[in-house]
């Protein structure tokens, strides 16, 4: 039998492929077991193959190009993110023509007036149709004042801390962490939401009070529970004191901006000295936000909140100067959490004290 | 306008979880599950990806893009255990979407010029492992990731088929034409 003789050679392929089922399968397996040219042709087309499901002939990246490709690929998932949904669609199904420019007319209206976008420098907000709201930089400071209506805030540290304040008609809200939504009705500030990060809430004749992310708060309801209560393994019990009316129980010393040292035989409630460590680095105590993010990471080392503790602890020791701690904090963060999401954060601070 | 937003997954919250667990928390826009799912599957696409293309410049383009690309359309995911053959998938054609691209800025420019660009073949720079693989690099592009998606991934003629969005007998068709051109070409190689 010549090598171009086999009449039954296609079937090699063929079989490889998955073409051949049943009885002609098993008639062209018995086939190759007496059938030198099919068996050679099955075992160069496995030569063909075997080379490429081998995992190690790849060229392997390296881990540090691996992970900055990663956190590029992160980064730009977290912006599509904040993409505008489709309008909804107009209504404008049996309307006559003059409806349809009238409709038109108001779109455009409402656009120009409310669909701002700031994408200045560090600071993304989206506007709802009724916000009116101005927005100004001042050195490292970004200030947004809203009169009324909602805004949705994201704030951008990868390229640097930086500082944004929302000035409410009837107080502040100061950003610790990334993304946040405030909304304001008839003079008055009712309802904030952290989705990311950590905010401080300033309202007058009130104490301060401390969001973190997954919290709400609104004048008249009990923030929602923390986000960390969707994860049942590392959940506690995250019930926040309301800004308006405090309440005894909850009443934690991390809410208020002069706020006392831990008492040592409270209870552990690591939210309660998460939020102290927030509270004392909104009140430009560095040293004592830096001591108390600490304590925190001692006390509290698997914590949900341990990742944005060792990171504000960074934040602390770099704002009141302490360049060695800082980058030994910078450090430690880096190795306890190498996945975290303020590695680039963290290695630009660092890489400006190095300049 | 709204932000689509989930809350982080914290670094201690993380057990190991199925590939449809992950695509389902990425379906809500959990960005850690982004990241999950690239850690597990970012060596296999980067491979697939930088045997599949010539060009190995836009190799980190194209595994992005995929990711996204999945990010993008996880909540249609058909819940099979292992989606490494739907990134496959998803990454066949982003390479396919920028061949087009290419052939068209190609096209345009020959026009413009009157002369079709030097063919460059970036590949050969690289540093290619096996006699094998290098041979691949000039089988055409479809033919290539055809034979690719079914030689190195495992996958099925009719999973190919599907991903791709061609009828199985083309597939057929250039499994069988990328393994001739494949032989034909390492025996050039061989004899010089």
């Amino acid at each position: 039998m010549s090598v171009a003789s086999c009449p039954r050679l296609f079937e090699a392929e063929a079989v490889r492929d998955g073409r051949l089922s049943g009885a002609e399968l098993a008639s062209f397996k018995r086939h190759a077991t007496i059938c030198t040219v099919c068996s050679h042709e099955a075992i160069v087309l496995e030569s063909l193959a075997a080379p490429l499901r081998s995992a190690s002939s790849g060229q392997r990246e390296d881990e540090l190009h691996v992970r900055r490709e990663r956190t590029r690929l992160l980064a730009a998932f977290e912006r599509t993110l904040f993409t505008s949904e489709p309008r909804p669609r107009y209504r404008m199904l049996g309307s006559a023509a003059v409806g349809a420019l009238v409709a038109v007319l108001f779109l455009l209206l409402r656009l120009r007036a409310t669909a701002h976008t700031a994408s200045a420098s560090h600071v993304l907000v989206h506007a709802d149709s009724t916000a009116s709201w101005t927005k100004s930089s001042e050195a490292d400071q970004e200030k947004i004042i809203l009169e009324r209506g909602a805004l949705s805030v994201r704030v951008d540290h990868s390229s640097g801390p930086v500082r944004c304040i929302v000035v409410l008609p009837d107080g502040e809200l100061e950003d610790i962490g990334t993304v946040f939504t405030v909304s304001v009705e008839d003079g008055r500030t009712t309802r904030v939401a952290v989705e990311e990060g950590s905010v401080v809430l300033r309202i007058r004749s009130q104490p301060l009070l401390a969001l973190g992310a997954g919290e709400r708060w609104s004048p008249t309801a009990r923030p929602a529970a923390s986000a960390a209560s969707a994860c049942a393994q590392c959940a506690p019990s995250a019930e926040l004191s309301p800004g308006a009316q405090l309440s005894p129980p909850a009443q934690s010393s991390a809410t208020v901006r002069s706020a006392p040292p831990l008492a040592a035989s409270a209870a552990p409630d690591p939210l309660a000295d998460f939020r102290s460590g927030v509270a004392a680095l909104s009140a430009g105590n560095h040293r004592e936000a830096a001591e108390r993010f600490a304590r925190f990471l001692a006390k509290h080392p698997r914590d949900p909140q341990a990742e944005d503790a060792s990171y504000l602890r960074v934040i602390a020791l770099q704002r009141c100067g302490d360049t060695g701690s800082m980058r030994q904090a910078a450090v430690e963060y880096m190795r306890s959490y190498p996945r975290g999401f303020r590695h680039a954060d963290l290695e630009a601070l660092v890489g400006d004290v190095d300049r | 306008m709204s932000v689509r937003r989930a809350s982080t997954q914290r670094e201690s919250c993380e057990v190991a979880q199925t590939d449809p667990d992950i695509l389902r928390r990425l379906a809500t826009g959990e960005i850690s599950a982004l990241g999950e799912l690239y850690d597990r599957y970012q060596d296999p696409i980067r491979r697939f990806v930088g045997r599949a293309t010539s060009d190995a410049e836009d190799v980190d383009d194209l595994v992005h893009a995929t990711f996204l690309a999945a990010a993008d359309i996880a909540g249609r995911y058909d819940g099979r255990p292992s989606c490494r053959p739907w990134l496959i998938g998803i990454a066949a054609q982003r390479i396919r979407y920028r061949r087009q691209a290419f052939a068209r800025l190609v096209a345009l420019l020959s026009s413009v010029r009157g002369a079709l660009a030097t063919a460059v073949d970036p590949r050969q720079e690289l540093d290619a492992r096996s006699e094998v693989e290098r041979a691949l690099v000039r089988v055409s592009e479809p033919k290539r990731i055809t034979f690719l998606m079914a030689e190195a991934e495992g996958m099925t003629c009719p999973e190919i088929a599907e991903a791709l969005q061609i009828p199985v007998g083309t597939v057929w068709t250039r499994l069988h034409a990328a393994r001739r051109e494949l032989r034909k070409a390492l025996e050039e190689e061989r004899e010089s």
